[in-house]
């Protein structure tokens, strides 16, 4: 594979174009991750406006049409809807675990069953957040489990 | 994918339910010394999917709170209390005595036990096979850094 680099003419916006005969998995996630790592997210506390860093966030929530992030203490607002952060963090370790919540499979330090049939994620702060049984799947297909339906 | 959950839910209720619903059958005839009719199988196969029902039903919602997940489970209880009283009735199992009412709750309980101790061992084997992968995955990250 070659790599060709060349500058965009004055004032068009970088672009990043894969000519290839079947597109690579690998490449696309890679160049998917780069773009999700360079994506603004803002986090609102009382007065406070912070820079967020996705990887520091354990799991989004969604609370009467406010979304959160939830750091290892602190919580922050997030002006985004949980399913454009779904999208948005898709091809990162962020995996969808109920209606209402998204959370960073990084932070979860192990896993262990419900008697209701759903799973509990032991965060590495402490914390339980439940996987409902419809999004197991998708925690499988992250860990390479099971296929991509 | 939640039509698909959903009948992967009701087949495998449907399965345990008639497996525990069978073992119950066997030992009461068992004890009681009575032959069985060929049509007693179709009504146990009938009444394990006409009790896996509202099972799977009840796993395709995802409630947040705990009081409201404790409500639910007691309705489903309830129905499939109800239904399998019904279903004695209208499959001329036994009459409808005090007696038979506490014996149905007792067998409703051990089979709602067994239903949900199988499915929790099923989901212990699956979570300890996405610890391993949780463990390794993260494990490669950490050595990366």
């Amino acid at each position: 594979m070659r790599i060709i680099i060349e500058s965009p003419q004055a004032g068009d916006e970088d672009v990043v174009i894969v000519r290839c005969a079947s597109p690579d998995q690998r490449l696309i996630s890679m160049l998917l991750s780069y773009q999700t790592a360079n994506t603004e997210l803002t986090g609102y506390m009382d007065d406070k406006i912070v820079r967020l860093n996705y990887q520091d966030v354990y799991y989004f929530e969604s609370n009467e049409n406010r979304v959160f992030a939830y750091y290892r203490s602190d919580v922050y607002e997030v002006k985004y809807k949980l399913y454009e952060l779904e999208e948005l963090f898709a091809p990162m370790d962020f995996v969808r675990c109920s209606k209402s919540m998204i959370v960073n499979m990084e932070k979860i330090d192990y896993l262990s069953p419900l008697f209701s049939g759903k799973l509990e994620a032991h965060l590495k702060n402490g914390e339980k957040v439940v996987i409902s049984r419809q999004y197991v799947h998708s925690l499988k297909v992250k860990l390479g489990i099971e296929e991509v339906e | 994918m939640m039509v698909k959950e959903f009948f992967v839910s009701l087949l495998h209720y449907f399965v345990d339910i008639t497996t525990a619903v069978l073992i119950a059958a066997a030992i009461f005839l068992t004890a009681t010394g009575q032959q069985m009719n060929s049509v007693i199988l179709w009504e146990i196969l009938l009444s394990g999917f006409i009790t896996a029902l509202p099972s799977a039903v009840l796993l395709c919602f995802d409630t947040k709170s705990v009081r409201l997940s404790l409500i639910l489970w007691g309705i489903h209880f309830l129905v499939i209390f109800g239904a399998t009283l019904l279903m004695l009735k209208a499959f001329g199992w036994c009459s409808i005595t005090p007696l038979s009412v506490l014996l149905t709750f007792l067998a409703v309980v051990c089979i709602y036990l067994f239903t949900c101790s199988v499915h929790y061992l099923v989901d212990k084997k699956h979570a300890s096979v996405m610890n391993q992968q949780l463990k390794k995955r993260y494990s490669n990250a950490e050595q990366d850094k």
